[in-house]
């Protein structure tokens, strides 16, 4: 009788101590950006001792909490793999929420890639050897920015996920703008002002400094960043994201011909919500595995 | 004081229905002011309930508002990009002035967000130039929330909470708050009990939010219910007291003209009716609404009118009755009593009415003889002639009055004494020449007239010379009875003195004094021998003791008569004998006979004169002596006054037998046993002899009709022998014993 009832709980049992197992090694991580000297909050979760640790760069000022990358995440620590989800900064120590359009925006693509950088030699300095790094939508281009930058970094594969540009009048760049912000910037003007930017009609609140540093980004850029990646790449996309109605239809052409290996998948969005998160997690776990 | 108490309640309808109504509004008065008063109780204490409740509110919205603030200050403290100015505060002024307005964080009722460092100075003045207007410190001195109170009556709440690092517990900074408080109160509460917009502050600079309360003015809602219930108490209030009123003035109205006003028209018709009860009086020519009014009215003006009527037929009665009781029936003029009222009215009526007055008085001489003789019929037609011809003779204002038998008087006013003698002489003159035998009378009858009279100009006490006419006229008619010519007699004081000249005026004030007070009376008594057995009894005969003289009978029945004081005299002798009897001064085994006045009989109290004489009676013989006339004049109350005397053991003597105008037919019914002949009878015996004979058969009448008979006046043995002849049985005279003090038996024997 009591044979039979521990038989009937052994999955409960084993997923209670799965999930204490996991637990137990999940936390909020507080690093010290030292070449920044300011505090960041990321979410590590250790996985399996011998599967390889992923860091997860969110969007375009949302945090570790924005609910993709946490899907992302989720699933990968499912699967054994520790991730390590930092939320940027943006020249706020340990930021907690997403940044508004509005926001004092003062932060720039260098300091990203910079704790970037950082962060992954925190996983270096917990021991992890193999890490592959995964952005969404704009984290995937700032992953490649610094992938641009640092080839040493010991980084096994680079995924991306939604993976556009970030300037171009196709994406709503103004140039007067831009030639305000340049201006600005020469004359050592570092005032806020309102400018287009991404989802932010005309009321990016930045400095010239901050807005100018992400227009590096353009497509040719990215293009060609990806394409001269020195280490596998994958890059996952929505049939159906909207942006490109923007950045032309081309743009999955345009990316399978830097040599990444591309996955579309049919009807998810931008942010590959409800049924196509398991998609998108399907073929990450895929990847990972064929890793 | 129960009567006073009853008479004080004796009060007038109006008073009655005033007081019943000032008493029912003072009541319903009282009544709405109790309950105004517990209505006014009710919403004081719903005020004051409404305040505690207030009170409690507002205690509970400043800790509300407090925790609220604190949450959105703590909020606030961990917003990223307050942190992120903390790191760099480079953009402060933008973030402060533009991106913090923006945010969800922002309140519109703060008035100022700042951030501190940790020193707790202001990161980064936004706007130096108007620090002024500010309400937050340059630098925080003390955490604790503040009010500030401001100038111009702004209030400020100002927070400050600890901005922390966010891995640990360090402090950072500070992120102050000073907000509008009024507004906010106002905007992010729901009140229930507080008025709202009698929210405010009093007092100036800085307190503790901890004495906020002592700060804070504030009215209770204006509960609507009680409020309204208190408008409609108020109302009811009003409204009963209008009604009140209202009713009151109705029912005065109603009251005045259904009630009062009948009532009063009633009354006053009822005291017409009683001012003058015997003229017909007009009907109010009202109409009341009530029918009990209207049928009340007719009601006593039916009654009236029936007893109007009914009273007229009495006073027809009474005038009657009156009338009857004034007339008298033998001759149908005026009698005793009418004469008596007549009599008394002028009396009454002399201080007002002085007019000269005359008094007459008729008599007709010998009228008790003449009635004896032709009998009572034709005595009863001569009064009837008399009185018819006397009242024709007379002026039509002057009634004859018959006062007496025989004995009219008549009051005459406003004339002389010669008009008076006038009318006098001519009433005389009609009666002589009446033709008195057509009834019968075959003598000439005589008539005697006595006038008496008074002028007030000749008067010195008109009120006393008035009263004494009667007594004047009396005397006037006396003299004239004694005149054969001069029938017609006035009174003039010189009759009085012809009167008084028979005695002195001494001996006048001796009797009457005497008399009054029973002093010098001194009894004398001469024997009366009872011819048979031997046996005595006394005569009792008056004398007055005067200065060591005597007055005699004659002397003292002069005065007595012209006064009229038989009846104290009579009453002073029958003392005085009994004094004697009790005190033994009468021999034993003897009697006393006691001489009574025709005045003193008709007494009522005439037998109680004699009561105390009972007791002696079985040893003592007591004789009342009373003279014919009188028995003959009263004959029937003399009978029965003086057989309950006889009864009682008294003896009746018929004194002076045949010395007046006595009727033989009387002799058989005279309630007497005694019969004493007059002296003259027995002087008579002497005398021829027809008249011899005629007393001796009297006396043998007497004796057969088995009277004793007394003879008197024996002065020698030859009358004695005649008497003892004649049949005496009883003899008194000098022969047996003259009238002595003391009591004596007779020699003779």
């Amino acid at each position: 009788m009591k044979l039979h009832w521990f038989t009937k709980q052994l999955p409960y049992i084993a997923l209670f101590l799965l999930v204490a197992t996991f637990q137990a090694k999940a936390g909020n991580v507080v690093h010290t950006i030292s070449a920044l000297n300011i505090k960041a909050d990321a979410e590590f979760v250790e996985g399996d001792a011998d599967k390889t640790a992923v860091l997860i760069l969110h969007g375009f000022l949302t945090t570790n909490r924005f609910h993709t990358v946490l899907a992302m995440a989720q699933a990968l620590q499912s699967e054994g793999y520790t991730t390590l989800t930092p939320t940027l900064t943006l020249n706020i120590p340990q930021r907690q929420n997403p940044l508004k359009c509005n926001s004092i925006h003062t932060h720039t693509l260098e300091r990203d890639v910079i704790e970037m950088t950082e962060w992954i030699q925190y996983l270096h300095d917990k021991g992890y050897q193999k890490i592959v790094l995964l952005g969404h939508s704009s984290g995937s281009q700032e992953l490649i920015e610094l992938l641009n930058n640092h080839h040493d970094l010991g980084i096994k594969a680079a995924i991306f996920t939604s993976l556009f540009y970030l300037t171009g009048e196709e994406v709503g760049i103004q140039p007067n703008e831009v030639h305000f912000a340049q201006q600005a910037l020469k004359e050592h003007r570092n005032q806020l002002y309102n400018y287009s930017f991404l989802f932010c009609k005309g009321n990016y609140y930045a400095t010239p400094k901050s807005f100018l540093s992400y227009l590096k980004l353009n497509r040719p850029y990215i293009l060609d960043s990806l394409k001269n990646l020195t280490i596998p790449s994958y890059t996952i996309m929505g049939e159906l994201d909207k942006r490109y109605q923007t950045v032309g239809n081309d743009w999955l052409n345009a990316l399978d011909k830097t040599g990444t290996h591309l996955t579309t998948i049919g009807g998810a969005n931008h942010f590959f919500s409800s049924e196509h998160e398991f998609d998108l997690h399907d073929v990450l776990i895929q990847i990972m595995q064929n890793l | 004081m129960a009567l006073g108490t009853k008479n004080f309640l004796i009060q007038p309808l109006k008073v009655y229905f005033l007081s019943f109504l000032f008493t029912g509004l003072v009541l319903l008065l009282f009544l709405n002011w109790s309950l105004y008063n517990e209505g006014q109780k009710i919403q004081q204490t719903v005020h004051k309930q409404a305040q505690v409740e207030a009170k409690k509110e507002m205690t509970a919205i400043f800790k509300k508002t407090l925790s609220e603030l604190r949450h959105s200050l703590k909020a606030l403290s961990e917003w990223d990009e307050v942190h992120q100015q903390l790191e760099d505060s480079s953009y402060y002024f933008y973030w402060h002035d533009d991106r913090l307005k923006e945010s969800q964080y922002f309140n519109k009722h703060y008035d100022q967000v700042e951030i501190y460092n940790r020193q707790k100075t202001l990161l980064a003045p936004s706007s130096l130039e108007k620090i002024s207007h500010k309400t937050l410190p340059l630098t925080i001195r003390s955490l604790t929330p503040t009010i500030v109170l401001t100038k111009n009556r702004e209030t400020h709440l100002n927070l400050f909470e600890p901005i922390y690092s966010r891995s640990t517990e360090q402090i950072l900074g500070y992120i102050g708050v000073s907000l509008d408080l009024l507004p906010y109160l106002q905007d992010e509460n729901t009140f229930y009990h507080v008025d709202k917009r009698t929210l405010s502050f009093s007092g100036k600079g800085d307190i503790p939010l901890s004495q906020i309360m002592e700060q804070v003015r504030y009215q209770p809602i204006a509960n609507p219910v009680t409020d309204y219930l208190w408008q409609l108490i108020q109302k009811f209030i009003l409204q009963l007291i209008i009604l009140l009123l209202v009713t009151s003035i109705l029912l005065s109205m109603i009251f005045n003209k259904l009630f009062y006003h009948p009532l009063e028209i009633i009354s006053q018709y009822l005291n017409r009716l009683k001012i003058n009860p015997k003229e017909p009086q007009q009907l109010p020519q009202k109409t009341f609404y009530l029918r009990e009014f209207q049928e009340l009215q007719a009601s006593i003006h039916n009654y009236h009118r029936d007893l109007q009527v009914t009273q007229q037929a009495l006073d027809n009665q009474n005038q009657t009755v009156w009338d009857q009781a004034r007339r008298d029936v033998l001759t149908n003029i005026y009698n005793r009593r009418a004469f008596d009222e007549a009599w008394n009215e002028l009396l009454m009526n002399l201080p007002h009415d002085k007019v000269s007055t005359g008094f007459m008085l008729f008599d007709c001489d010998f009228f008790k003889a003449l009635n004896d003789t032709y009998g009572h019929e034709i005595g009863d037609k001569v009064i009837r002639t008399c009185a018819l011809t006397i009242q024709q003779a007379l002026p039509m204002d002057c009634p004859p009055y018959r006062i007496g038998g025989d004995e009219f008087a008549v009051i005459l006013q406003n004339k002389n004494i010669e008009q008076i003698i006038a009318v006098a002489e001519k009433c005389l003159h009609a009666l002589r020449n009446y033709n008195f035998s057509s009834i019968g009378i075959k003598e000439k009858l005589s008539f005697s007239v006595g006038i008496s009279y008074v002028s007030p100009g000749e008067s010195t006490d008109f009120t006393n010379d008035i009263a004494s006419l009667p007594r004047q006229a009396d005397i006037a008619m006396y003299k004239a009875k004694q005149s054969h010519q001069d029938k017609v007699q006035c009174y003039h004081h010189q009759l009085e003195s012809q009167a008084h000249a028979l005695v002195s005026n001494e001996t006048v004030n001796t009797v009457v004094n005497a008399i009054h007070t029973g002093e010098n009376i001194e009894m004398h008594f001469q024997p009366i021998q009872s011819i048979k057995t031997g046996a005595v009894y006394f005569e009792s005969l008056i004398r007055i003791q005067n200065n060591n003289k005597l007055i005699y009978p004659n002397d003292i029945f002069a005065v007595v008569q012209r006064r009229r004081l038989e009846v104290e005299l009579d009453t002073q002798v029958i003392q005085a004998i009994l004094r004697m009897v009790i005190a033994g001064k009468l021999p034993k085994e003897t009697g006393v006979a006691i001489n009574i006045s025709g005045k003193t009989l008709l007494q009522p109290g005439f037998t109680s004169l004699f009561a105390d004489f009972i007791p002696y009676l079985k040893s003592f013989k007591v004789v009342i002596e009373v003279t014919e006339n009188i028995l003959i004049d009263h004959m029937e109350y003399a009978q029965t006054v003086l057989n309950e005397l006889r009864q009682q053991g008294f003896l009746i003597a018929l004194d002076d037998f045949g010395s007046g105008y006595s009727s033989i037919r009387y002799l058989a019914h005279m309630p007497v046993d005694i019969i004493k002949f007059d002296m003259s009878m027995t002087h008579a015996l002497k005398a021829d002899h027809k008249t011899k004979n005629i007393i001796k058969s009297t006396a043998e009448m007497v004796l057969r009709s088995g009277y004793d008979l007394v003879m008197e006046g024996i002065e020698d043995q030859e009358m004695y022998d005649n008497a003892q002849e004649a049949g005496a049985t009883h003899l008194q005279g000098y022969l047996l014993g003259k009238p002595n003090i003391t009591p004596t038996l007779p020699k003779h024997g």
